[in-house]
């Protein structure tokens, strides 16, 4: 099969994963289907620089990660605290299942989206992505130490959020 | 004495099987360290949770056009393709090597890509299915009795895209899902006066089997598999 072919094939399997992660680091679902977005863009322009038989996943939420923090770190605090209009998002058959899975993930984005930047990525990779430290690590370029550091901090912060 | 790190680390199944086992006695005769284990569990549970529904969510479709578009061509190009497209069928030899009849003579004044009704577009040097065309290539199962256009085969390619054979009064033809749209790679001129034997057998036009036959790559679509590739935008 055509290399390229292939490598689409892999990216467009990788999509709800993608949109997953970018859930996890947006304030709402238009900005992390914009972030997806931008995703995939720059991934098919740097489609060579990815080797087949590597982790396509890493590598992508590695291009992802990069993209949200040039975007979202440059954003102004005010803009931060605006309250978004949100869509509901179609997430299942019954349309009540669907609301209240909408609405528990646009509960759970707002207390992420409260957590310090280095915290929520840590806490997406590890507890929802499922990475483990020393990969997460890898991917942000950061010791092992920091990493489980960030993770300590953002997870007992967001159980005070939740309201657990 | 438990450090946060380790704690967490232990919760997390990073630790080696010797010092899990010495956190998990030390967690077990602790009544507050057992209390926040089940604590920070549950949050876990419940973060994961709202966020896998988005695993099942269709995918919007912007975004399964996004991976599939091909590289931005040369401006001075397309500009040239834009001129020819204007004044008629110039980018048809393309493909007119697929085919044996070629159906432009017959689609004038139906087809010809003029008008937003026309079923046909061309963009790129490609022919895309539009209007009727393409919402029967999108809605109409090959199951469906369907309407003036008849859905033939679905089935996948080698790449594993989508392609469905169709049939129409004067023409048949077949298209693949390319970019979130439907390319055409063949549409061929009905036999006259055999419109509507053709329509009703599903379009046995020969150079359209042929096509279909070199292009299948296994057994075609059966009516569920046809349904689920349809749910997920024909991907």
């Amino acid at each position: 099969m055509d290399r390229s072919l292939t490598f689409e094939h892999e990216l467009a399997a990788m999509l709800p994963r993608l949109r997953r992660f970018a859930h996890t680091l947006s304030r709402n679902g238009s900005d992390a289907d914009d972030l997806t977005q931008a995703a995939i863009e720059r991934a098919l322009r740097s489609r060579a620089q990815w080797q087949p038989g590597t982790r396509l996943d890493s590598w992508l939420f590695r291009i992802m990660r990069n993209l949200w923090i040039d975007t979202a770190r440059s954003r102004s605090r005010k803009e931060k605290f605006e309250t978004p209009v949100e869509e509901l998002e179609q997430l299942g058959e019954d349309p009540r299942d669907a609301i209240e899975a909408s609405l528990e993930l646009q509960r759970v984005m707002a207390a992420m989206e409260r957590l310090p930047d280095e915290q929520r990525e840590v806490v997406a990779l590890i507890l929802i992505e499922g990475f483990g430290y020393r990969e997460t690590a890898e991917m942000l370029d950061l010791p092992i130490g920091t990493v489980s550091s960030r993770l300590v901090r953002g997870r007992t912060a967001l159980l005070a959020l939740v309201g657990m | 004495m438990v450090t946060d790190e380790i704690f967490f680390a232990w919760l997390d199944g990073e630790l080696d099987p010797q010092e899990a086992e010495r956190v998990a006695a030390e967690v077990a005769s602790d009544d507050k360290l057992t209390e926040r284990a089940k604590r920070h569990s549950a949050m876990q549970t419940r973060l994961k949770g709202s966020f896998e529904s988005l695993l099942d969510a269709a995918v919007p479709e912007p975004l399964l056009v996004a991976v599939h578009t091909p590289e931005p061509e040369i401006i001075d190009f397309a500009a040239a393709q834009r001129s020819r497209e204007a004044r008629a069928w110039a980018p048809l030899p393309r493909w007119a090597a697929l085919a044996a009849t070629l159906a432009v003579g017959i689609f004038a004044g139906t087809m010809v890509p003029r008008a937003t009704t026309a079923p046909l577009d061309v963009q790129g040097g490609k022919v895309y299915a539009a209007a009727a065309l393409n919402e029967a290539l999108d809605t109409q199962l090959a199951s469906a009795p369907g309407g003036d256009i008849r859905i033939g085969l679905t089935f996948r390619d080698q790449t594993g895209t989508i392609c469905r054979s169709f049939v129409q009064t004067a023409a048949s033809g077949l298209a693949c899902r390319s970019g979130g749209r439907w390319h055409l790679r063949g549409l061929f001129a009905t036999p006259e006066g055999q419109a509507e034997t053709y329509r009703m057998a599903g379009g046995t036009n020969p150079t359209l089997a042929a096509l279909i036959d070199s292009t299948m790559v296994g057994e075609p679509l059966t009516a569920d598999q046809e349904r689920s590739a349809q749910a997920l935008a024909w991907h």
